[in-house]
């Protein structure tokens, strides 16, 4: 790869190639290097201690699972990460089928309005998050609705939907409404046009969506935190208060625990596309690249 | 039923969600920013605009201005790094660019309090860093950190958007620039910085809304002498008990962000006319 390799493979590689490898400024490498080793460092860091034997934060004394044991033995935390679970994947469901069906009606509808109600959905991306957790916790207090699992549930759809918007919307544009047409002119009615037709198309960035819904409100802090009842509390919510009561390498092992849950959803977001045959990765799909 | 009437209907449902738990929230959050509060700390209705003067106190303007502050350091650090690393993996990362965003990404997915706290067993007056080197610096506490923790939080929503823009350019249009005598720096210059713009404006206001109302990373990196607006508003929540108050504060930090968001909504919409 450096400078001084070139001349080897020049031989066999295109010259487009070659070109390339003389230009690439070597400061930009090594600070990508850097940027990279930043980025893992911490993370890293949190998994490696997690299998720590001792209560050390500095120096690994050997390999152990007393960290996740205790994480597991206690019921508290037990409870915490089903709740956990369980509101990530109502939230997943609900936010899923209510942001595809606005992302049909966005695109399709075509009416006086689309144009501005396709800016409007950004606004709940674009919102703090503080500001929507103390509105929902206002909202609640207001109508009398006890602080608890739904609540949370609640106002987790509520910030998911404009992302499933937003994954479905990209995939439903570069689709076009001709194979749509074709099954309208064909006989099908509506209902069966989008069933059939329409939805099948859809499914990669349908999936996509929502394992990324699941690893967002896994994931949640803030929403959750404002929320949230007594109990149970979601792992985040925990996590809140367990650092603040000081650095226990419990912590750690809650946390690489999360990572491998939000993981394994990342993953299938990522992967589910290919195993379903298509040709866009999953990556494009989220980050609504396709087609561009 | 006509086509559009039949998707139309599908808006109706997710369309009447985001208006009762998204709309209709912040309108109680702005009649009770006007409120006050009865004897047993409950918030009620009433026409309190006092509430707003409280805001701009010169005990709680100064938190309002290092909010500002911490939250364009945050977009400047964010761009000065991300701006790089998008461009190394856009321009020469080949058929490694789809890992290497994906490698971006990913640490996103690791809960942020986690990752703050990693960032604490490393910096801490005990931590990794201090041990390895055998000092005793204090990172912790300090603006830098918070900002560190910001930066580190937000970073993939400055990357991402410039990557995008990057990886949208046509390269020969680098390769034209230099053809045509230009040095890096001038082809940079008049090149791609102008053709990366709107990722840039976008990565710009991703990076400062969230920052400007973040309460994790000054709370846990930093002190009551780092605390920002968000931590305020919380603290009205949750240990003053003072809503209302709380309320007002979030609809002033709010209506200064609405400047960035309806420049980023604009961008996006006239994104979307083009596309």
């Amino acid at each position: 790869m450096s400078v001084e390799a070139a001349p080897a493979p020049a031989a066999q590689s295109p010259p487009r190639r070659r070109v390339k490898q003389f230009d690439r400024p070597r400061f930009l490498r090594v600070f990508t290097a850097v940027f990279y080793l930043f980025l893992f460092a911490p993370i890293v860091l949190v998994v490696l201690f997690s299998f720590n034997s001792t209560r050390s934060l500095q120096n690994f004394e050997g390999f152990s699972l007393r960290w996740y044991e205790r994480f597991f033995e206690s019921e508290s935390l037990r409870d915490s990460l089903i709740a956990s679970v369980e509101i990530a994947l109502i939230t997943m469901v609900v936010a899923t089928i209510l942001g595809t069906m606005l992302a049909y009606g966005l695109v399709r509808a075509r009416t006086r309005w689309s144009g501005t109600a396709n800016v409007l959905m950004l606004v709940p991306l674009v919102t703090p998050e503080i500001v929507a957790g103390a509105s929902a916790l206002l909202l609640f207090t207001q109508i009398g609705l006890q602080l608890s699992l739904t609540t949370i549930v609640l106002g987790h759809i509520t910030f998911s939907i404009s992302y499933v918007t937003v994954v479905v919307r990209g995939r439903l544009a570069s689709l076009g409404p001709e194979v749509e047409n074709a099954a309208l002119d064909l006989g099908a009615t509506r209902l069966q046009t989008f069933r059939l037709v329409t939805l099948p198309e859809l499914w990669p960035a349908i999936l996509a969506a929502g394992l990324l819904v699941f690893a967002l409100s896994f994931d949640d802090f803030v929403m959750s935190f404002f929320t949230t009842g007594e109990s149970p509390q979601p792992l985040p919510v925990r996590i809140w208060s367990a650092i603040r009561f000081g650095v226990t390498p419990t912590i750690n092992a809650i946390g690489s625990f999360m990572l491998a849950v939000s993981m394994l959803a990342i993953g299938l977001a990522l992967l589910l596309p290919r195993l379903l045959g298509r040709r866009e990765s999953g990556l494009g799909v989220l980050i609504g690249r396709e087609g561009a | 039923m006509s086509e559009r009437r039949f998707a139309a209907s599908f808006l109706l449902p997710g369309g009447l969600w985001l208006l009762l738990l998204f709309l209709v929230p912040l309108g109680i959050l702005l009649a009770i920013s006007f409120g006050t509060t009865d004897d047993l700390g409950n918030a009620i209705y009433g026409w309190y605009p006092e509430n707003y003067s409280r805001v701009f106190d010169s005990i709680y303007l100064p938190v309002l201005a290092r909010s500002v502050g911490f939250a364009l350091a945050t977009v400047v650090l964010c761009l000065l790094i991300g701006y790089p690393v998008a461009y190394y993996i856009a321009v020469f990362g080949g058929r490694w660019k789809h890992v290497l965003v994906a490698l971006v990404v990913l640490p996103f997915f690791v809960n942020y309090l986690v990752r703050t706290y990693a960032w604490i067993a490393m910096l801490g007056d005990e931590g990794l860093v201090n041990g390895a080197l055998d000092t005793e610096i204090r990172f912790l506490n300090t603006p830098y950190a918070v900002i560190g923790g910001l930066v580190y939080g937000y970073l993939a929503f400055m990357l991402l958007p410039i990557y995008a823009a990057l990886d949208r350019m046509d390269p020969s249009l680098i390769e034209a620039g230099k053809d045509l005598y230009g040095s890096r720096w001038q082809t940079f210059r008049h090149v791609t910085l102008p053709h990366t713009f709107q990722g840039v404006l976008a990565g710009t206001v991703l990076v400062f809304l969230p920052a400007v109302g973040d309460f994790v990373s000054a709370q846990l990196l930093g002190g009551p002498d780092e605390y920002m607006v968000g931590n305020l508003i919380q603290q009205q929540f949750f240990a003053a008990e003072d809503w209302p108050f709380g309320a007002a504060l979030t609809v002033v930090m709010m209506l200064f962000l609405l400047v960035w968001m309806i420049m980023y909504l604009r961008a996006a919409a006239r994104e979307a006319a083009v596309a």
